[in-house]
C-alpha cells in the first residue's frame, strides 16, 4: 500500500471515511500477499541474486532521476515493463499497483505546473485564459515520468524478491546489522498493528449507521491511535522477553545463502553501465 | 511531506544524504549501546506505529502531502536519537516495500522528518517542560508544542528542498527538470497544510498520547523526565558530542567564506594565466612586483596537458550560478540556527545535560 | 538432589506493586510432566517466566539444575547460553514469539544466538520443517499463518534448540480442536522421553492427558499438589480456586441438572426416574 493509494484508491463521496481507511489497510495486506506470491514464481528477476538485483535496480532508479531527456526516460519505463513481463508481472498488475496511484497523486501535484511554469504559450484554456506552456508540459512530463519509472522499478524489486532477502542484500551493501534487524522486525509488527486497526475499524463499521461527523471521526482516530500505542508498549516488552528466552544478548545474527553466478554479474554490469552512459552523455 | 523520487535532483539528494549521514552515525552508536535491552523491539514497534500514522495523508497541490508523523511522541519516549532510527526505518519500509518511491529522496525525507523532526521535538519538549513533574499539564503543553513545531520545521525543510529545484535545474527549453514549483508556491503550499491540519494532528497525537501514558504507563515517560534513569544517562555523553555540534555549526557558518576569496592562490596559476593581461597584473601584485615571464615556462607547458581534472577549478559549472548562492545561504542560515539552539539549550540547562 | 530440575523455596514476585507470587515452594524433577493449574491472574504465567529466568525472584530462592538462578548468575555468557539451550518457553501469544519475518528465519533465530555453525543450523531447520509439517510454509510471513500453524512454528522454534525442559503457557488457548489435538499429541509423546514438561493451563479437559502431577495455583500461592485424578475430583478445591463453575444443562426428559462442571470424563446424572430438579454433586 502506498500513501498514493490513500489519495487515489477507491475514492468517492459515497465511500465513507471508515470504509476508506479499512480499505486501505486491507490494501496493505493484499500488497504483501501479492509480493509473496510473485516472488515465489519462476522468472527473469526472481532468478537473480538478491544483492546484484538490489544494486542493479538502484542503478536503474538513478538513471530515471539523472536523465534530462524525455526519450531516455520513456525508454527506461519500457525497460521496466519488459523486465516485469519477463518475470511474470503483467502491465495490468503494474498499472493497478503503481501507475494509477502515482498518476493520480503526482499527476494532481504536477497539473498546475502546466500553466504555472513560465515560457512561450502553446494554447490558452477556454474559460480561464491561462496559457499552457511548452516548458510547463515538459516539466509535468518529467515529474510524472520520473515518479512512475522509479516507482515501477522499486515495485519490481519487491515483487520478485522475498522481503527478508532484500534486507539481507542490504546487509551485503553495508547497511548495519542493527538496522536490518529492526527493519525486519518492524515489517513483521506492521502487520500486527494493521490487523488490530482493521479489527477496530471493522467493529466500528458494523455499528455505524450514518456517516461520521468530523468530531466523531477525529475521536475515533485518536482512540485507534491510543489503542495502537498501548499495544506497542505491551508487545515490545513481551517480544524482548521472547528474544532473551531464545538466547538474545544484543548481537544480531543473520543467516543467508546467496550465491552470485555469471548471470548475476552480467545483469549488474549492464545496469551499472546505464547511469554511467547517461552521465557521460550529459557532461 | 514525503518526497517521492523524481521531485529532487540527484545533487540535492546527494547533499541530503551527506547531511543525514553524521546524524545516522551518532544515532546508531547510541542505539547500539542499548541493544541488549528492550530497545530493539521497542524501536521496531514504534517504527511500525509511525508508519501507520504516516499512512493517513492528503495531497497538497504545489507541494507533496500533509500528514502527521508521530515524531513528537517518538522523540519524547525514545529520545531524539532512537527516534531518528525509528522514523528512518519507517520511511525506508515505506519507500522500498510499499513502492512509494522515495529511494533517491530517502536521505532528504530522513533529514526532514527523522533528523530535524526528532531534534526539534526533543528540544522544544525539554525547553517547555523544564523541570515540571512528569504527570503535570505543562508536559502536555510541551508535548503538543513539540509535535507541532517538529512537523512544521520538517515541512519547511521539504518545501525549501523542492522550492529550489526549478531555480537550479532545467533543460534547454527552460522546463524545470524536477519539482516545477518555485519557493513562492512550494513554501505556502506546504506550510498552509502543515500549519493547519497536519500540525494539529501531530499536536493532538503527541499531547494525547503523553496524557495517556501519564495514566497508564508513566515509566515510559521517564526517558525525558528530570533525574533520568542512570542506564540512559550512561548511554550517551552529551559532553563529548557537544563540541562536535559547535564545530559543525562553525563549519556551516564558514561555508560561504570560500566564495569571498577572490582571485587565485599564489602559485596555482594555469598556463593560460601567463597570456592574459589581467591575470598577469594579479600575479605581479601578488609577487611583490616581480614581473612574471612573458610565456609560460617550458616544463609547465609540457606537463600541463598531461592531466585534465574531471572537475576543473574544483567547481562544476553550476557552482558559479546564483542558485548555488541560495544553497550556500541556506547552509549558512541553518548553521546560525543550530548555533542559536546550542547556545539557548546551554543557557537553559545550566550545565551539560546527559542527553541531547 | 541431582534429579531436581527446578527447586523453589518461598519464591515471591511483585508486578507493579502488586504481589504476583507470594511464597511459592515447589520441586520439579527430571522427566516430570507437570500441569500448573490456575485461573487467570493466579500467577501461572509469572511462575513460568521465573522458571525461564526472564524474571528474577524478589524474595526466596529459585534453583535450576542445582544452581541458583539470579540476574548476576545469568550475566555470565556461558551460564546464560547453557540455560537458554536447556530450558525453552512457548509463550501464550504467538505474535510475541514470532518476531522474525519468515518461518525459516524464526527457526534459525535460536541456533544463531547459540552460535551453532551454519551447516548444522540448516540441517536442524530441515529436520524441524519435516517433523512439524512446515515445509510449505518455510518462506511465509507469520501474519499469514493460521492460529494452529503459528503454534506449530512457535513450538518448532523452541524445540530446535533441543531443550531438556519445555515450559508451555496455555498451549491450547484459542486453538481449534484439531490444532489442540496436535499439541496434546506432542505432549503425550514426551512421556518417558526424559524431557521435563511444565504446562500452565486452565483447561481442565486436557490435564489428565498431558500431566502426571498437578500443581494448583491461586492468588500467587500453591493451593494444592497431587495426581490429576485427585485434583480433578476435588470439586471443593476447584470451586475455591475458580477453576470450575456451577453448570446447568437440560435433559431430554425435562429435568434441569445442576452440578459442578466436572472434567472427569463421566459423572452420574439421575437419582431416579421422573422430571425433578436434581442438584448436588455429580
Amino acid at each position: 500500500m502506498s500513501e498514493q493509494y490513500f489519495v487515489a484508491g477507491r475514492h468517492g463521496p459515497r465511500r465513507g471515511f471508515v470504509e476508506r481507511l479499512a480499505g486501505d489497510l486491507v490494501a496493505v495486506f493484499d500488497h504483501a500477499l501479492d509480493a509473496e506470491a510473485s516472488s515465489g514464481r519462476r522468472g527473469l528477476l526472481q532468478g537473480l541474486d538478491p544483492r546484484c538485483k538490489l544494486v542493479a535496480i538502484l542503478a536503474l532508479i538513478l538513471c530515471a532521476v539523472l536523465t534530462r531527456s524525455l526519450t531516455v526516460l520513456a525508454a527506461l519505463f519500457l525497460l521496466a515493463v519488459a523486465l516485469g513481463l519477463a518475470s511474470g508481472i503483467s502491465p495490468a498488475r503494474l498499472a493497478r499497483q503503481v501507475w494509477l496511484g502515482v498518476l493520480l497523486f503526482t499527476g494532481l501535484i504536477a497539473l498546475p505546473a502546466i500553466v504555472l511554469v513560465p515560457g512561450a504559450p502553446l494554447w490558452q484554456l477556454p474559460w480561464l485564459h491561462w496559457s499552457v506552456t511548452l516548458p510547463g508540459l515538459r516539466s509535468a512530463a518529467f515529474l510524472v515520468g520520473r515518479a512512475e519509472t522509479a516507482a515501477t522499478f522499486a515495485l519490481l524489486l519487491v515483487l520478485t524478491t522475498p522481503w527478508m532477502h532484500v534486507l539481507k542484500a542490504m546487509r551485503a551493501l553495508g547497511v548495519p546489522v542493527v538496522m536490518v534487524a529492526i527493519l525486519g522486525m518492524t515489517h513483521r509488527y506492521l502487520f500486527v498493528f494493521l490487523q488490530t486497526a482493521l479489527q477496530m475499524f471493522e467493529a466500528r463499521q458494523s455499528r455505524i449507521v450514518a456517516p461520521l461527523a468530523g468530531a466523531q471521526r477525529r475521536r475515533m482516530v485518536t482512540a485507534a491511535v491510543g489503542v495502537l500505542l498501548a499495544r506497542t508498549f505491551q508487545l515490545s516488552a513481551d517480544v524482548h522477553l521472547a528474544m532473551v528466552a531464545r538466547g538474545y544478548r544484543g548481537e544480531v545474527h543473520l543467516l543467508d545463502d546467496f550465491r552470485a553466478r555469471r548471470r548475476d554479474w552480467a545483469a549488474l554490469s549492464f545496469a551499472l553501465a546505464l547511469p554511467a552512459a547517461i552521465l557521460w552523455s550529459q557532461r | 511531506m514525503h518526497i517521492p523520487d523524481g521531485y529532487l535532483s540527484l545533487s540535492t539528494c546527494a547533499a541530503a544524504y551527506a547531511a543525514a549521514l553524521p546524524f545516522w552515525y551518532i544515532a546508531f552508536r547510541r542505539v547500539r549501546r542499548l541493544l541488549h535491552t528492550r530497545m530493539v523491539p521497542l524501536l521496531a514497534v514504534f517504527s511500525a506505529f509511525c508508519f501507520v500514522i504516516m499512512m493517513f495523508n492528503l495531497p497538497l497541490p504545489g507541494g507533496t502531502t500533509g500528514h502527521a508523523v508521530g515524531v513528537g511522541i517518538a522523540a519524547i519516549v525514545l529520545g531524539p536519537w532512537a527516534s531518528m532510527v525509528a522514523i528512518s526505518v519507517a520511511l525506508l519500509i515505506q519507500a522500498v516495500f510499499f513502492g512509494d518511491g522515495g529511494i533517491t529522496t530517502f536521505g532528504a525525507n530522513c533529514l526532514n522528518m527523522a533528523v530535524a523532526g526528532s531534534l526539534v521535538a526533543n528540544w522544544t519538549y525539554t525547553l517547555v517542560a523544564g523541570r515540571s513533574a512528569p504527570d503535570s499539564t505543562r508536559r502536555l503543553v510541551a508535548a503538543g508544542a513539540a509535535g507541532y513545531l517538529a512537523i512544521n520545521v520538517s515541512a519547511l525543510l521539504a518545501g525549501v528542498e523542492f522550492g529550489i529545484q526549478p531555480l537550479l535545474f532545467h533543460d534547454a527549453t527552460g522546463a524545470p527538470l524536477y519539482a516545477p514549483y518555485p519557493l513562492s508556491i512550494a513554501l505556502p503550499a506546504m506550510m498552509i497544510g502543515h500549519l493547519s491540519f497536519a500540525g494539529l494532528a501531530e499536536l493532538l497525537i503527541s499531547a494525547g498520547l503523553v496524557a495517556y501514558l501519564q495514566r497508564a504507563n508513566p515509566e515510559l515517560l521517564a526517558f525525558s523526565a528530570p533525574g533520568r534513569s542512570p542506564r540512559l544517562a550512561a548511554a550517551g555523553a552529551w559532553r563529548s558530542t557537544r563540541s562536535l555540534w559547535y564545530a559543525l555549526a562553525g563549519l556551516m557558518i564558514a561555508t560561504p567564506l570560500g566564495l569571498l576569496a577572490v582571485g587565485t592562490a599564489w602559485g596555482e596559476w594555469g598556463t593560460e594565466s601567463f597570456a592574459d593581461a589581467g591575470a598577469r597584473q594579479a600575479i605581479l601584485r601578488a609577487s611583490g612586483n616581480v614581473a612574471p615571464p612573458v610565456a609560460a615556462p617550458h616544463g609547465m607547458e609540457r606537463l600541463a596537458g598531461v592531466w585534465t581534472a574531471p572537475i576543473p577549478d574544483y567547481a562544476p559549472a553550476f557552482m558559479h550560478s546564483a542558485g548555488f548562492g541560495y544553497i550556500l545561504s541556506a547552509v549558512f542560515g541553518a548553521g546560525l540556527i543550530l548555533l542559536l539552539l546550542l547556545v539557548v539549550s546551554r543557557l537553559v540547562s545550566g550545565k551539560a545535560t546527559p542527553e541531547a | 538432589m541431582s534429579d531436581d530440575v527446578f527447586e523453589l523455596a518461598d519464591v515471591a514476585y511483585r508486578y507493579q506493586d502488586k504481589p504476583a507470587l507470594d511464597g511459592v515452594s515447589l520441586r520439579i524433577r527430571k522427566g516430570d510432566r507437570v500441569a500448573l493449574l490456575g485461573a487467570n491472574g493466579s500467577g501461572k504465567s509469572t511462575l513460568l517466566r521465573l522458571l525461564d529466568a526472564l524474571y528474577f525472584p524478589a524474595g526466596g530462592e529459585l534453583k535450576a539444575f542445582g544452581v541458583p538462578v539470579t540476574e548476576a548468575a545469568l550475566a555470565d555468557d556461558a551460564i546464560n547460553f547453557a540455560f537458554r539451550r536447556r530450558v525453552g518457553l512457548v509463550f501464550q501469544n504467538p505474535d510475541v514469539q514470532l518476531f522474525n519475518p519468515t518461518v525459516f528465519d524464526e527457526l534459525a533465530f535460536g541456533p544463531l544466538q547459540l552460535g551453532w555453525p551454519k551447516e548444522r543450523i540448516l540441517a536442524e531447520i530441515d529436520g524441524m520443517l519435516d517433523r512439524f509439517a512446515l515445509r510449505p510454509l518455510k518462506d511465509r510471513a507469520p501474519h499469514r499463518l493460521s492460529g494452529g500453524e503459528k503454534k506449530r512454528v512457535a513450538l518448532a522454534s523452541v524445540l530446535i534448540m533441543a531443550p531438556e525442559v519445555v515450559l508451555l503457557d496455555e498451549p491450547t488457548a484459542s486453538l481449534d480442536p484439531e490444532s489442540q489435538a496436535e499439541v496434546i499429541r506432542f505432549l503425550l509423546e514426551s512421556k518417558g522421553s526424559g524431557r521435563t514438561i511444565v504446562t500452565a493451563t486452565h483447561d481442565l479437559d486436557i490435564v489428565e492427558d498431558i500431566a502426571d502431577s498437578v500443581v494448583v495455583l491461586a492468588d500467587g500461592r500453591v493451593a494444592a499438589v497431587g495426581a490429576p485424578g485427585e485434583i480433578l475430583d476435588d470439586a471443593e478445591l476447584l470451586k475455591r480456586t475458580r477453576l470450575a463453575h456451577a453448570h446447568w444443562h437440560h435433559h431430554a426428559d425435562g429435568a434441569v441438572h445442576a452440578h459442578l462442571h466436572s472434567h472427569r470424563h463421566h459423572h452420574d446424572h439421575h437419582d431416579g426416574p421422573g422430571p425433578r430438579l436434581i442438584s448436588g454433586k455429580g
